[in-house]
């Protein structure tokens, strides 16, 4: 069928448009959803490994990972719209209170 | 000069098992966008009959072609003709792209829904089992959630993408309607499948053989959760506060006019007819026969090829009841507050919908264990 | 079905070209709704991928959950918070992201290189062909008995913790109605 180095290639490259985009965007939803296409990489990869290896504890993995970006994301709008309401922005070169 | 990919392209050409099943689909996808096609001009005409006729006036009944007034159906004709040739008039600051895509978030999950329910028995055609939905899937049930949940984009880009305050709030309000009544009506089907034991709509169909075990009697509770939500996800009869024409002037689709509103009406009415379709496979035997198994029917007829004409029409009988029922109840009772809305979908018909996975999870592991 | 090998390759070719398309798009849209709305796409195209990896299920739970209620989510907050577009940061790399960069990528060439060498050949699809799952009573199944059974305290531990990211959300993101004495 397909090897399994395809999928992981396909699953690299999403990775690093993820990455790119937590790295390169203003916008803190953007992060965030950049966020969630990184995780969505890691869940090809696990997918293609469960039916590469004949298990299926990949895709209960899928599941879980599934559940936890859930959660993250809905915490993580929860704050920027409390941010957004305290600094009137979700720009991250304005919400820089931690940095040094 | 033939370019040797090392493909073997001639396996295209004979009847095997994937071309058989690729010529069915195509046939079968044909067939029910073209039927789904002709229904919302047939449903706007009942729409406006009979609920005339329930408050004792007329409905439109005055169009017609050389004195042939067909009690109105021609309206519906000349509706459609002039939804498509009025001039559309796209607001100043909508949004290019998906002001004219939002329609197409609405339209499509309906037909794509429709293309997994079994809509009769098995067709045997020289020795290829041709099964009557579009798709036979194994996770039928989630694969009609997870496409009808993207409706919801449909309606939240129409109402951002028209740059118009009270679109927008029409449109969040739809959508968050339309999300919450999700889950009640996902859950309402858990019963379902601990009590058929699959996820395949048409292995579903054919368990409800006999007439005792039908969804309506192994899982009542399940059936009235489900038509109440079924009312809400569409976003119809009492639960239309999103395009409620007193309120927020039409809601979500305000400012789209001419073929973009008939693709609207359009994704509704085909979403109405799909739901019906699954509240009648789930809960009503599909297209069993009542009281009539299939093999009786099979050694009545002789082969099951016959069989699959009276399969349809009594799916399409059972559909036909529940889009009465969504037309009876819309012109019936009165429209609900966007708050009461929500308290009914989160406070009341959740933790219903909880209650009675437990209940039936417990009554079937005692059944099972004896 | 043998002689229809290419079928599911191209498909898989054509599948996984419409994710990095969407990919791309969702980190290079200017406007948040533009990009929720890519991120959709491709999570439904990755879904299509699950399903010709004959994982029904995953795929279904993906487009269910990640495509229709997450990204809704985002699209909701969007809405609320009445975002502009806005344009790219420009590319001025700092030592530290380049860096990052560059290791992340030198990452995946090592562990891509060492998987490519120590794989096993499986041209055949093993123990999870497509019969294979059917036999075994369908991917749900397959994967319902192994969830139930080996992993069943992650499961309990999971429904806690969407509990307490639901508080933490109504928390967080309530509106503060202390009445201020003054």
């Amino acid at each position: 069928m397909i090897p399994v180095e395809n999928y992981f290639v396909l699953s690299s490259l999403v990775f690093l448009c993820g990455l790119a985009g937590v790295m390169f965007r203003r916008n803190l939803i953007m992060v965030l959803m950049s966020i969630e296409l990184m995780l969505n990489a890691v869940n090809i990869i696990f997918v293609a490994a469960s039916r590469h290896l004949a298990q299926v504890d990949g895709q209960i993995m899928v599941l879980f990972v599934i559940t936890v970006a859930a959660c993250e994301a809905a915490v993580g709008l929860a704050m920027v719209i409390a941010l957004f309401r305290r600094y009137g922005t979700v720009n991250t070169e304005f919400l820089r209170l931690l940095r040094g | 000069m033939g370019m040797n990919l090392g493909i073997d392209f001639s396996s295209l050409l004979q009847w095997n098992d994937f071309t058989v099943d690729l010529a069915a689909f195509a046939v079968k996808f044909a067939i029910l966008v073209g039927g789904l096609l002709q229904l919302p001009p047939l449903l706007v005409w009942i729409e406006r009959r009979v609920p005339a006729l329930m408050q004792r006036r007329r409905g439109p009944n005055r169009v017609g072609i050389f004195k042939w007034r067909l009690y109105g159906l021609l309206q519906s004709l000349a509706d459609t003709v002039k939804l498509i040739f009025k001039e559309e008039v796209v607001p100043d600051g909508a949004h290019k792209v998906f002001y004219h895509l939002a329609p197409v978030f609405c339209v499509f999950p309906a037909f794509l829904v429709a293309c997994a329910i079994p809509y009769g028995p098995d067709l045997a055609i020289y020795g290829y089992k041709i099964p009557l939905s579009v798709v036979r899937m194994d996770v039928g049930f989630l694969f009609i959630f997870a496409i009808s949940s993207l409706a919801v984009y449909g309606v939240a880009l129409a109402g951002w993408a028209s740059n118009n305050k009270y679109s927008l709030m029409g449109s969040l309000r739809a959508s968050a309607q339309m999300i919450s009544y999700e889950i009640p009506l996902g859950m309402s089907l858990i019963p379902i499948v601990l009590i058929y034991g699959t996820l395949d709509l048409g292995k579903i169909v054919e368990a409800q053989n006999s007439f005792f075990q039908w969804g309506v009697f192994t899982a009542p509770v399940s059936l009235l959760i489900f038509v109440i939500c079924m009312f809400a996800e569409t976003n119809r009869a009492p639960f239309d506060l999103a395009e409620a024409e007193g309120e927020l002037v039409a809601g979500f689709h305000t400012e789209y006019n001419s073929a973009k509103f008939a693709a609207f009406f359009l994704g509704e009415y085909v979403s109405m007819f799909v739901l019906s379709c699954l509240a009648s496979t789930v809960f009503f035997g599909g297209w069993q026969v009542p009281f009539v198994s299939y093999d009786a029917l099979v050694t009545m007829l002789g082969s099951p090829n016959f069989v699959a004409p009276i399969g349809i029409l009594m799916l399409l009988l059972k559909a036909a009841f529940f889009m009465w029922v969504y037309i009876w109840v819309r012109w019936t009772l009165p429209r609900f507050r966007y708050d009461q809305l929500m308290f009914l979908g989160w406070k009341f018909m959740l933790p219903i919908g909880l209650a009675n996975v437990v209940v039936t999870a417990i009554v079937l592991a005692v059944l099972r264990f004896k | 079905m043998e002689a229809l090998y290419f079928v599911p390759e191209m498909l898989f070719y054509v599948i996984s070209g419409l994710i990095l398309l969407s990919s791309i798009m969702v980190v290079a849209a200017r406007n948040p709704v533009t990009s929720a709305i890519f991120l959709v796409v491709d999570l439904f195209f990755v879904a299509a991928l699950y399903a010709q990896l004959d994982a029904h299920f995953t795929a279904a739970i993906q487009v269910l959950v990640y495509a229709g209620a997450i990204v809704v989510l985002f699209v909701f907050v969007i809405m609320i918070l009445n975002l502009k577009p806005d344009a790219l940061r420009g590319i001025r790399f700092s030592l530290g992201e380049a860096l990052v960069l560059l290791i992340t990528l030198a990452g995946f060439v090592i562990v891509g290189s060492e998987l490519a060498r120590t794989a096993p050949d499986l041209t055949t699809p093993g123990n999870l062909g497509s019969a294979a799952i059917e036999m075994a009573g369908g991917n749900t199944y397959v994967v319902a008995m192994r969830m139930f059974t080996a992993f069943l305290w992650p499961f309990e531990m999971a429904s806690v913790l969407i509990l307490l990211a639901i508080v933490a959300c109504v928390m967080i993101a309530k509106k503060d109605k202390r009445v201020t004495k003054s």
